[in-house]
């Protein structure tokens, strides 16, 4: 009897002493208390028109995940990591939305991002903005989604205004260095959001230059043949064509315009279909001398932007374009903010997010040298690089040509078109 | 005027190649009396294996079809045996089998997302076919070469299917089932059969559709959905059922995009195409050459 008694005791002592250390071990490391993890919405384009730059999108961030999650997470959180949940919009508003409401309302995720075509992010934003959840737009450049006087949308790209303001400032220094004056412009874009933002910020430009404006024409993108929109460029005869198009259309004019025969002095893409790589691929030769309006090259002279392409090549096949970076790079903008955040909740990353000063790190493989958020939300120093394309030995590639400084060594851009 | 010209002529060419890909929606529904929403996906399909075929053998495109229209012919003829027969025989007492358009859409779903497993998001075009970029020239007028391909094959296919129909045994048998099914299986005729040839035929169609589509156009998963309402619309303006009526509603539909577009911006085009199917579909539903059937 005597014996069971001690043992007993001994049971309780070790017990007790457990206790005590579960309940300091508790106490100790507050980091237990904390979610082990950040959940991120994603919403982009994984299937329907845009199936293809959607992918793109997600094996930048994907990538970008890896690499944050794999070097510890975000230490101020206790090393959470990071999991991006997708949601597929299709192209459509409405999913779009549909898709942000569960995001928020289901996975209960603590950023969204998103969604690639500005036509589903405007929507979208107002979703974000409702419910007082941070969205980190990458690419969606429509000028009207950091206009709305959201405080809970942050965008990295240049926005449309800014790609058009540049567009005119490459034209008028293509007139000076080639001493060739251009004076008619025709206008073609798709009739969305991003097509309609662009041709507006150009009329207005184009009356600001004394251009005279030929042709103005806004085409569905899902139109199965291209042949009347060129045969009206044909006999519109512009100087410079100006085009914003997704990928499948743009091909399709690209090919169909050699098939036709037509030349203008110059033709300038607006990123998008143009800069997609499937784009050299199928357009091949026929897109040879085309100007287009990027984000980002390759060829771009920053450090850790030969590295971070040769990754992502090797693992994905291709090279990552302009919109890849801002995607990649948006991933590091949010995992510095929750660094600084030091919590999930909303308010204290919206409040890191505004006073985000981004100088380093692998999100510095943009052209320009900082990432901050203005009033509206807007990256301020985003900024944009004219290409060429043009075989020069190596096969089609994109050649970097303006603003002059960027250009790349020992390139001379060719104009007109020959 | 001469831009007139040059824009009918190269609408009625384009058009007969979208009435080539209605056709074979035609000939399904024609027999079925199904709505077969898989029919662009098909489309894709038929782009796809014509795409592999050139690429891989080197063959001029429209050699390819001596690839793509058996592959494509059995795949069709699988794909009704396997899937939608036994929906089919479920349904056997209902005169309209609804589920079986609903079981058409999950295929459509299921071909466009493998497809974009198995080949990716990129779109690929044909770079070296000896018909890619080729123009003729005809008094100033430019003409495309691969379209007018399209179009001889749009007029030799329809022209093969309506012989097939009206004057082979089996084609009778296949028209029979499909004016009243009851009555044919009580003559001998094995109606699921008959669906398995026609869907078949009609799938073998897209195939030739997606070759005369291949030299000059791009593929990729989702190409299928472009063509899916031109066809619908199509077919409804042709009349359901009716070969002539394909190719003649294509040729309306190409001659409003490319004539409309030189007077009005493209996304007018397409109100107007849209706005004439609706016409159709208030003045004469049963379309331009379509029997008004009610059994």
């Amino acid at each position: 009897m005597r014996g069971k008694n001690i043992w007993w005791k001994a049971y309780v002592c070790v017990l007790a002493f457990a206790f005590v250390c579960s309940m300091a071990f508790l106490t100790d490391r507050p980091a237990l208390a904390q979610p082990k993890e950040v959940k991120v919405g994603n919403i982009l384009p994984l299937s329907g028109p845009s199936a293809s730059v959607g992918q793109q999108n997600r094996q930048a961030q994907d990538m970008a995940i890896e690499e944050i999650n794999a070097a510890g997470g975000i230490k101020s959180l206790g090393g959470a990591k990071i999991t991006l949940i997708y949601a597929d919009s299709e192209s459509k508003p409405d999913k779009g939305v549909a898709e942000a409401e569960r995001l928020i309302n289901t996975e209960k995720v603590h950023v969204l991002t998103g969604c690639w075509n500005s036509a589903v992010t405007y929507p979208t934003t107002a979703v974000s903005e409702r419910y007082g959840i941070p969205f980190i737009v990458p690419v969606s450049v429509a000028d009207k989604i950091t206009e709305q006087g959201f405080k809970t949308v942050f965008r990295i790209a240049a926005k449309d205004g800014w790609w058009v303001r540049d567009q005119f400032a490459f034209i008028s220094d293509l007139q000076k260095e080639f001493n060739k004056k251009l004076s008619t412009l025709a206008f073609v874009y798709e009739n969305g959001d991003w097509g309609k933002g662009m041709a507006s910020g150009w009329k207005t430009l184009a009356e600001k230059g004394g251009y005279k404006v030929v042709m103005d024409e806004p085409y569905p993108s899902t139109q199965t043949d291209m042949s009347p929109l060129v045969q009206k460029i044909k006999r519109a005869n512009p100087d410079v064509l100006l085009l914003v198009s997704n990928a499948a259309d743009a091909i399709l004019i690209t090919n169909t315009m050699a098939d036709y025969k037509v030349k203008p002095k110059a033709i300038i893409g607006s990123g998008g279909g143009h800069a997609d790589p499937s784009f050299l691929t199928a357009a091949g030769k026929n897109a040879k001398y085309l100007f287009d309006i990027v984000e980002w090259e390759t060829d771009v002279n920053k450090p850790g932007a030969k590295e971070i392409n040769a990754k992502f090549k090797s693992k994905y096949g291709y090279n990552l374009a302009g919109e890849s970076v801002d995607a990649y790079v948006a991933m590091y903008v949010m995992a510095d903010t929750l660094e600084r955040a030091k919590s999930l909740d909303p308010k204290a990353i919206l409040d890191a997010l505004a006073k985000t000063k981004l100088t380093k790190g692998p999100a510095m493989i943009v052209g320009y040298d900082a990432i901050e958020f203005d009033a509206t939300g807007q990256n301020k120093y985003a900024a944009l690089v004219m290409v060429q394309i043009n075989d020069i030995g190596k096969g089609m590639e994109r050649i970097s040509v303006w603003p002059k400084g960027a250009r790349r060594a020992g390139y001379k851009p060719v104009f007109p078109i020959p | 005027m001469r831009f007139i010209l040059e824009d009918t002529i190269n609408g009625i060419l384009m058009g007969s190649i979208y009435g080539l890909a209605a056709m074979g929606l035609t000939v399904i529904f024609g027999v079925l009396k199904v709505i077969n929403f898989a029919h662009g996906s098909l489309l894709m399909v038929g782009m796809y294996v014509a795409y592999w075929a050139v690429i891989l053998t080197g063959l001029h495109p429209y050699l390819s079809l001596v690839i793509v229209v058996p592959v494509m012919f059995l795949f069709g003829y699988f794909l009704q045996d396997i899937i939608i027969k036994p929906i089919f025989k479920a349904e056997k007492d209902v005169r309209e089998p609804i589920t079986v358009i609903i079981v058409t859409t999950g295929v459509w779903y299921i071909l466009d997302n493998l497809s974009l497993l198995v080949f990716g998001p990129q779109y690929r075009n044909i770079q070296d076919n000896p018909l890619r970029g080729k123009m003729l020239e005809v008094g100033g007028m430019l003409l495309s070469v691969p379209k007018l391909w399209g179009f001889f094959a749009a007029l030799l296919t329809a022209g093969a299917i309506y012989w097939f129909f009206q004057m082979t045994r089996t084609g009778r048998a296949i028209r029979a089932t499909s004016l009243d099914r009851e009555a044919a299986s009580l003559q001998g005729i094995n109606q699921y059969k008959m669906y398995n040839l026609a869907v078949g035929i009609g799938t073998a169609v897209a195939g030739i559709a997606g070759v005369s589509l291949v030299p000059f156009y791009n593929i990729f998963p989702s190409v299928g959905v472009l063509f899916d309402i031109k066809c619908f619309i199509i077919v409804v303006l042709g009349g359901l059922g009716s070969m002539g009526g394909a190719l003649l509603g294509g040729m309306i539909i190409g001659v409003i995009e490319h004539v409309g577009a030189q007077f009005m911006a493209a996304t007018w085009t397409e109100a107007i195409v849209y706005g004439i199917f609706l016409v159709f579909l208030f003045l004469k539903p049963s379309g331009l050459f379509g029997v008004k059937y009610e059994w």
